[in-house]
């Protein structure tokens, strides 16, 4: 990106290569729709170049790249209108007792790796958690880069992690005991 | 360490001395880290999506467009479409006024040099908030730009350009689907045909397709048969879509 801000903008094509699947199945994991996924995917190389000039090379590319994503993610939002959040609390409080009866998840596992129903339950998780979790997982983001990219500390980076995949535990077995009833 | 601080360090490293030891003694930590580790590691297991190849080749349209835009030696000034809109918007009351003026006024017929001048610039603004609109990131806007198309002059190679290139490459199919039809306001032009043939070749949309084969009946274009014969032999293809263009050949021949 260094050589990108310095003028050399045909090497944003070596950025994009590199980058460009992840940046989709953030987008496709954040709103679920692929079309605009890809729009986005465009925008971000965009901005990329608009705002080269802004990019320190002291700063993570990696952590830069996200801030900008998550901005034209915002902006995509905010022109569509508010989106509906998901409230998990009075979601797993209504399914308290499901949730306490339910079987681990290495035994669901071992049943089979339902996975649409571990896709269904990231779908249902709060956008900041799902957030959270595509990218420290799927992105395989470091937990200093996450800590940049949200504005927060490398300690609240973890807890938000762990909040975020005990919320994904509940809602997947509040799924799992209604697929079994 | 606290069952917390052990929880929260499983995402954290998880590898240190004291992080060890409270799992060693304590058997509900231990349950967590296994039953959340479980979870963690079957996240990996979910299908990963791809993006289609039209991501690569907008890519690189936008990349090409953007140096080329850096190697003029006065690069455009970017307007937002809005107020290019106004200013065609204004232009064009501009130009009826002059009609109204000239036809009643004092200076009627002494000023055709004008009027004609006004109605270029109208007609090159209307192109300037087609072909931006068409640029933008969102396929809304892109859907705004290809109906702006249809005030452009029917000889405007650059919105024929813009709406092939949509048709093309969009990723969004009701863009594509949109800029189909607004091809029939170039009808006139040879180069509308060949490109609604070449791009029916490539593609894969059964709805654009029949929207491209509809296209090439209206143009009545002697040159598409050999490619609707392809196509309605074609087995793997939409069964709609092998219809639609055995119906097109009739309506050709």
């Amino acid at each position: 990106m260094a050589e990108v801000s310095a003028g050399q903008v045909a090497r944003l094509a070596v950025l994009f290569e590199r980058h460009h699947r992840a940046l989709f199945r953030y987008f496709v994991s954040m709103n679920g729709d692929r079309e605009q996924a890809e729009d986005l995917v465009q925008e971000v190389f965009f901005r990329m170049l608009r705002y080269r000039t802004s990019y320190d090379p002291a700063q993570s590319f990696t952590a830069w790249m996200y801030q900008i994503a998550r901005n034209a993610g915002v902006d995509q939002v905010r022109k569509r209108g508010a989106v509906q959040v998901v409230d998990i609390d009075t979601y797993v409080e209504r399914r308290a007792e499901l949730v306490s009866a339910s079987p681990g998840p290495e035994e669901s596992a071992s049943r089979g790796q339902d996975l649409a129903l571990l896709r269904r339950a990231m779908d249902q998780l709060p956008e900041d958690k799902r957030e959270i979790l595509v990218l420290s997982r799927f992105q395989g983001m470091k937990h200093e880069d996450i800590a940049a990219v949200l504005g927060c500390e490398v300690g609240t980076v973890k807890v938000r992690v762990y909040r975020a995949i005990r919320a994904l535990e509940q809602i997947y077995f509040a799924l799992e005991k209604e697929k079994v009833s | 360490m606290t069952c917390e601080q052990a929880r929260i360090q499983m995402f954290g490293g998880g590898e240190g001395k004291d992080f060890a030891d409270h799992l060693a003694s304590c058997e509900s930590c231990r349950n967590e880290v296994s039953r959340i580790g479980t979870l963690w590691q079957s996240l990996d297991l979910l299908p990963l999506e791809e993006p289609s190849g039209q991501v690569r080749e907008r890519f690189y349209e936008m990349l090409g467009a953007y140096r080329q835009r850096l190697a003029s030696a006065e690069p455009r000034k970017t307007v937002p479409w809005w107020q290019l809109a106004a200013a065609a918007a204004l232009l064009a009351v501009g130009v009826g006024l002059g009609y109204i003026v000239r036809g009643t006024g004092p200076f009627s017929g002494q000023a055709p040099a004008e009027v004609s001048q006004l109605r270029e610039e109208v007609a090159n603004m209307r192109q300037l908030v087609a072909l931006s609109l068409m640029q933008q990131q969102s396929a809304s806007d892109r859907l705004r730009g290809v109906s702006w198309a249809y005030r452009a002059e029917p000889s405007d190679r650059e919105v024929l350009g813009a709406l092939v290139t949509a048709v093309n490459h969009d990723s969004n199919v009701n863009v594509r689907l949109a800029a189909v039809d607004a091809l029939r306001r170039f009808s006139a032009s040879p180069e509308t045909g060949r490109a609604a043939l070449q791009s029916l070749s490539k593609q894969t949309t059964p709805i654009v397709q029949v929207a491209l084969i509809d296209l090439l009946v209206d143009l009545k274009d002697p040159e598409a048969a050999p490619e609707l014969r392809r196509l309605s032999g074609n087995e793997t293809a939409n069964e709609g879509v092998r219809q639609r263009a055995q119906w097109a050949l009739e309506r050709l021949q």
